[in-house]
């Protein structure tokens, strides 16, 4: 593959953009920012687009992706807050939509989920996948509903442990033990929400409560909180923990 | 509470193993068991547990008799009057618990802390109208106890904070890793991994994703060890069920943590997982 069609639009607010860049880089892949898509508009070969939390953001940035991008560039959104379906009902060209959903930190990731939306055409369906794989993630094809398999079961795992620090049930720090010594969780689920940035996890419950409507989804509102307050982890410098940021020595 | 002398209540899978972890650490175990089969089986589960130390080089063969005659199986509960703390693994069942502890109350000291090893009923409802409540405290184990390390030490509506610290003394020196919780459906485990099964059931109910690509999700993208359809058959769905059940009344139906009508069908049918030979999935012998 030549610069030219390795050349990727990536724009977005989410954690998810300072990594996927890196990523993409490092596998020498050229990435524009929307800002930079005139000088590279005939470049680009594939948009990637990553806001969760503003959804108001992230309408007017696939509308641009859209309408400045030629009709047959593929536009992969993360679906983690809001369907794929209704990201492409956004579009003109919504054919070349197409969802996928993954949490930071991305180096942990084997897999990625891709999520079609309904007005998805195979190509593009085909033409994500592999672009995922080729920078060395597994693809997993699913169904488009709000934060996909992985995010959505992992998210509502945080919210209770949210609900349980919440009520007074437990420390944060002894919710995470327990999770990791009771029943082997890889991280325990209030660390785990300050990883990957309470604000991306509130997005997807949002999302769930807000498409299906279940008081199953309803957010913890100390997550709510957190997160308007700022709080959304190792990102900010406090979550559920606080992490002082390190001073980094400048001559 | 260095050689303390410790009761437990019932000598099934749990009681047998909470035993052994209380004599490897040097306790006088008295085990009490109305059944004399359960309790010779319990011994001899001890007895091959220990064998196996042995052969790893982990204990002598002297270790290995002096802990194994640490046990001492008894049939008549008058007497643990003598112990300093009685853990209680009787089936799940409240009146069960209520009467066992009942007794107790009567026959031991009063600064003999009454421990119940639930996994699903109130500490506090345990321990309601009991005489002197305060020392009544859940004590959870996981299972394997002699594995997994951690223990849930419930604080009832009574328990004072002076048993708390010394419960959890009891479990730092049983070389376990204590969680102070107080008494909520579920406790924390039971209650936080909820969504892992309930969660997962619910997508493959509205045909989001299949069974077998959901725990390859989980496990490739999340670093879970096994995926929740996995874990279920591990588990055995009826357990899965049973406990999922109880954290939904207790939390009086609140919607996060309603049963799934596919896991029920699962229960109905017998397909428990890896128990019944098929769950999930299949198992061949």
């Amino acid at each position: 593959m030549s610069t030219a069609n390795k050349t990727v639009l990536l724009a977005g607010t989410s954690s998810l953009y300072p990594e996927l860049k890196q990523l993409l880089e490092s596998d020498s892949y050229r990435v524009v920012s929307l800002e930079q898509l005139d000088e590279y508009k005939h470049e680009v070969r594939l948009a990637l687009e990553v806001n969760n939390l503003d959804l108001a953001k992230k309408k007017s940035t696939i509308k641009q992706m859209d309408t400045l991008l030629p009709a047959n560039i593929p536009i992969l959104t993360s679906s983690l807050a809001i369907t794929t379906t209704e990201v492409a009902s956004w579009t003109e060209y919504p054919e070349r939509v197409c969802g996928f959903g993954t949490f930071v930190p991305l180096v942990e990731r084997a897999l990625f989920e891709v999520a079609p939306a309904l007005q998805s055409a195979p190509s593009i369906i085909e033409q994500a996948s592999s672009f995922f794989v080729s920078f060395g993630k597994e693809v997993e094809i699913v169904e488009d509903e709000v934060g996909l398999v992985f995010p959505r079961i992992l998210s509502l795992i945080i919210n209770e442990a949210v609900f349980a620090v919440m009520e007074g049930t437990a420390t944060p720090e002894d919710i995470d033990i327990a999770m990791k010594k009771g029943t082997n969780y890889p991280y325990g689920p209030l660390e785990w929400g300050d990883r990957i940035g309470l604000d991306e996890v509130f997005s997807v419950i949002r999302g769930l409560h807000r498409d299906l409507a279940e008081e199953r989804y309803r957010p913890a509102p100390l997550l709510r909180k957190l997160v308007l307050a700022g709080r959304v982890g190792v990102r900010s410098g406090r979550g559920f923990y606080s992490y002082e940021k390190q001073e980094v020595y400048q001559p | 509470m260095t050689h303390a002398q410790v009761g437990i209540i019932g000598a099934g899978t749990m009681g047998a193993d909470i035993a052994l972890v209380c004599a490897r650490q040097g306790h006088r175990v008295l085990l009490l068991d109305m059944n004399q089969a359960v309790l010779e089986k319990a011994q001899s589960y001890v007895g091959s547990m220990l064998a196996k130390d042995v052969n790893k080089g982990r204990i002598t063969e002297r270790q290995k008799e002096e802990t194994y005659e640490r046990i001492f199986p008894i049939a008549d509960m008058q007497k643990l009057h003598v112990c300093d703390i009685v853990i209680e693994a009787v089936p799940e069942r409240l009146e069960l618990k209520k009467s066992v502890f009942s007794s107790l109350a009567e026959i031991c000291r009063e600064d003999t802390l009454l421990l119940t090893n639930t996994s699903s009923i109130s500490i506090t409802e345990i321990a309601g109208g009991i005489k002197k409540p305060e020392r009544i405290v859940g004590f959870h184990f996981f299972n394997p106890a002699p594995v997994m390390p951690l223990i849930e030490i419930i604080r009832g509506k009574k328990s004072s904070d002076e048993n708390i610290e010394k419960v959890y003394q009891f479990a730092k020196e049983l070389g376990k890793t204590p969680v102070l919780v107080n008494d909520t459906p579920g406790f924390i485990v039971n209650r936080v991994a909820r969504p892992y099964y309930n969660e997962a059931l619910r997508i493959i109910g509205d045909q989001g994703a299949g069974i077998e690509q959901i725990d390859t999700i989980m496990k490739k993208a999340g670093g879970f060890k096994m995926g929740p359809f996995e874990l279920q058959d591990m588990i055995g769905i009826d357990v899965n069920f049973a406990t999922t059940e109880s954290v939904y009344t207790n939390f009086f139906h609140e919607g996060r943590f309603k049963p799934s009508r596919i896991q029920q069908r699962m229960v109905q049918a017998g397909s428990l997982g890896r128990k019944s030979g098929e769950g999930f999935y299949e198992y061949s012998e």
